[in-house]
This record gives structure tokens, sequence and C-alpha cells, in this order.
């Protein structure tokens, strides 16, 4: 009898976990001066650090089927690759050599996971100067663990910044850059193929990091749900909206939801697909006021908001199982927000100051 | 630039070009893209005010204390006069200090 009341209970209890739409995971967060920190997000405590050899982690970027994590990092312009399962580090090198540096800030793999997508320069040492490229598309082999093709990018879109997240369509045969316009690429020739007028809403200070949680947590594959930007050619009136990206077909919709802020942040989606979340930054130095927003990405409107306390930099991120926000950096503390009152819930003292790199979560 | 007067007339002409750029007709809240400098590598042509101060003149906008933004401005040369040069000279700077609000003391020294 006891067995049976064993069996049953150990029955029910499979069956609720199969039931249950979402459960906390494992954070991951970049951490100074060279790690990787892992956290519990039901514990809201670092379990493992893992050290990368080649630097500070600048960038993170899940694999498509989520068992491979993508680290780049900024000190000797590395990547390295980690196994979620086990948590090693499975591939590990630099860029640089002596005579030739690389800049870049992030990339994407593709699904193959034999060559890794980056956007950045070289720069060569020569005897009495510095010879730096152009920005270009870049190439790497992650086995041979060297820069196998580059393209310059097109001259009108030489701009200064390094930054603008990349997304590799399904059939891998087309780039995506965001940057102050989506930029699409030909992965054949890494030419430059079409734009589109919309930009990725982004501000000093809140890097682009909002595709560690948005991209894992699609719903529908091969399509990039995101908050975006337009202005009209003539007063230059920004309006901000999502927009639906299809990878695959180059298409997309946008649905305008209101004027911009002054600044917004990228879009984090529960797992279930239909709720999005922003952080909204109005005013700056001193009269500087934050907002979480809530949308509901069904309908493509906005539901409600609530104000929380600003830090002066920060990153935004949503939990694994969507029922926490997370507002972290500059500094070593995550503060946690319930995701359905949009009220500060708790916060997370980490061993490491957090880094640029974003936030990617695993269940 | 008031105090300076065109005295032949390839000067007025160029003052004349000069004051037609800058009296175009726009809309009111046209607002053209900010020019930002070419920083090609590391630190060396980037200047801003140091930890005193913020963008605005103030302190408002300083983060809260002012050791948590030692770090990315360490690795982004933001300010590169009052903190080390992580990409170029001193990727070491921080080895030793995983928090810099608690720990800034073990901060390594950086000798010109």
């Amino acid at each position: 009898m006891k067995t049976l009341r064993l069996g049953l209970i150990a029955l029910w209890a499979a069956a609720t976990a199969a039931l249950s739409p979402a459960q906390a995971g494992t954070m991951f967060l970049g951490g100074y001066p060279s790690q990787l920190m892992v956290i519990d997000e039901a514990k809201g405590a670092v379990t493992q650090e893992i050290d990368l050899k080649t630097g500070l982690p600048m960038s993170m970027r899940l694999s498509d089927d989520g068992k491979l994590l993508y680290a780049t990092t900024i000190t000797t312009s590395g990547i390295e690759v980690v196994d979620i399962a086990t948590r090693k580090i499975v591939n590990s090198f630099s860029l640089n050599t002596p005579g030739v540096r690389y800049r870049f800030t992030g990339g994407v793999a593709d699904r193959s996971g034999r060559y890794f997508y980056i956007l950045g320069t070289r720069i060569d040492k020569g005897v009495d100067s510095y010879r730096i490229s152009k920005q270009q598309f870049m190439v790497v082999d992650l086995q041979t663990k060297a820069v196998v093709r580059t393209a310059d990018l097109e001259p009108d879109d030489q701009k200064f910044s390094f930054r603008g997240a990349l997304m590799l369509s399904p059939d891998g045969k087309t780039l995506y850059a965001f940057r102050d316009k989506v930029i699409v690429v030909n992965t054949a020739d890494l030419k430059t193929v079409d734009h589109f007028d919309l930009a990725k809403p982004d501000f000093p200070g809140m890097q682009e990091v909002s595709f560690g949680g948005g991209v894992g947590r699609l719903q529908t594959p091969g399509q990039f749900v995101s908050l975006f930007e337009t202005e009209d050619p003539y007063i230059h009136n920004k309006t901000f909206g999502v927009a639906r990206l299809d990878l695959d077909t180059r298409q997309f919709s946008f649905t305008p939801i209101g004027p911009s802020p002054k600044a917004l942040s990228g879009l984090e989606v529960s797992p279930d697909g239909k709720f999005g979340y922003t952080v909204a930054v109005i005013g700056d130095l001193g009269s500087q006021r934050c907002e979480f927003w809530r949308f509901d990405l069904d309908k493509n409107r906005a539901l409600d908001k609530a104000e929380f306390p600003c830090r002066r930099r920060f990153y935004f991120g949503i939990s694994g199982d969507g029922r926490k926000l997370y507002i972290y950096g500059a500094g070593f503390d995550v503060a946690v927000y319930d995701a359905k009152t949009l009220k500060p819930a708790t916060a997370w003292e980490l061993t490491h100051d957090i880094t640029m790199s974003g936030m990617v979560i695993t269940r | 630039m008031k105090h300076l007067r065109p005295i032949n007339r390839k000067a007025e002409r160029i003052d004349q070009a000069a004051s037609m750029t800058e009296e175009d007709v726009v809309a009111l809240q046209q607002q053209p893209d900010p020019k930002k400098p070419h920083v090609p590598m590391g630190c060396s042509l980037a200047f801003f005010p140091g930890w005193e101060v913020d963008a605005g003149g103030g302190t408002a906008g300083l983060c809260q204390p002012v050791e948590r933004d030692i770090y990315d401005c360490y690795v982004t040369c933001f300010w590169p006069v009052q903190v080390a040069d992580h990409v170029n000279y001193s990727p070491d700077w921080a080895s030793n200090c995983a928090i810099a609000t608690k720990d800034w003391r073990k901060l390594d020294l950086v000798f010109p």
C-alpha cells in the first residue's frame, strides 16, 4: 500500500512538472574580470563560476537548440563556447595575434555550429602605424579558429558604433544586423541586399542585450519579434511598435503602438509568448524616470505600466518562468520585480560585478 | 566667432556659405544625427569629464555609488584619464577585484 501511495505521489509530481508551463531556470551572467556566473533563479544565488580563458565577457548567445552558449570576450577578442549541460568550456580561442587585433562585441553561430558571424574591425600593426579596416562582416571558423571570410559594410552603413545585434535565418542564407536600420545580408557573399527603415530602440547606458531573452522565447521558429521604432521623413517624430520579422522570407510587419519615449529597452517576452515587457526611460540625469511597460502581444497594445527607481545605467531581463523581471548592472546586484504586479520583490547579491554581456537563461 | 569679419572676397564667400548653413529652415522637431568621433582603438582620442561631474555638469547623473561605474568605463574607455585602459595597456587592472564597490582597494596601480 505504501509503495502504491509513493508511486501515485511520484506520478502526480511527474504530471505536475509536465503540465507546468514554465519553470525557474538557470541564469548566466558575465562577471568581472573574466567569469560567467551561473545563478539558480529559484534560489537567487550564484551556484557556479566559469572562468573564461580569453578575458572579459562582452556578449553571450544561446545556440538555437539551447545546448551551447557562445560568449565573446574583449580582452583578447576571444570566442568561448560553453556546453550548457556540463557547464564546461568546449572551445576557446582568441582571434588576436601580436600583429593583428579585432574589435567586435557579439555575434551569432550558424546552425551547424561551425561558423560564427561577427561585425567588427581589424587592426593591423605596422612598423610605424596601425591600419584600421572599415567595418566588416566577418565569418569565424570555430574549428580552425580563424577569420575565414570578410566583407566591408556599405559606405552608408559605416557607423561609429560596433553595437548591433546579429540574427541568422534558420536556413542560414540571410544575416540580419540591427543598427539604426536593419541591414539584410546574403551570407553566401556577405553582400548587403536590403535595408529596412526600422531601428532597435536603444540608449547610452542600456546596452543591446535584449536578444538573449527575447530570441530564446520565440514561439514561432524563424520569426523575430521585438520592439522597433520608426520615424516619419518630414517631422522626424519617432513611433515605436511591435515588429515581426520572418527571418527566412525577409518579410516584416510593424504595428505602431505610440510615440517613442526618450529611450526604450528591448522587448522581453513571457514563455507563453502572450506578454511582452520593456523599460521606458523618460528624462535625463536628475529628472530621469524609469517605467516598466507591459504589452499584449496578441493584440499589439500596451496594457499597463509602473515606475521603478532608476539606476543610472542598467540592463533589463525576464526570468525563465516569466514571473520575474530583472534590473541588473552596473554593479553586483540584481533587482527582482514581480512581472504581474510590476512591484519590487527582492534583490540578489552576486559574487562579481556584472559585465555588459547581457543575460541568458536556460530551462 | 562673431568678432571675426571677412576682409576679402574669398573670406566673404566663406562667411556667406557658413551663414547659409546655419540659417537653414528646419522643422521644429528635426534633430540631425549627432556627429560622433571615430575612435579607432583604445582611448587615445576620448576626453570626458571626470568622476566628479556627469555629462550635464552636475552629480545627479552619476552611478550611486560611483564605484558601480568603474568597470564598464574601464572596458569602454569612457573616462580614460581616470580609469585604466583595459584593451590596450592594463588588461589585468581588475583581476584581483571582483566587486569594485566592495573591493576597490584591490585594484592595481597603473604607472605611466
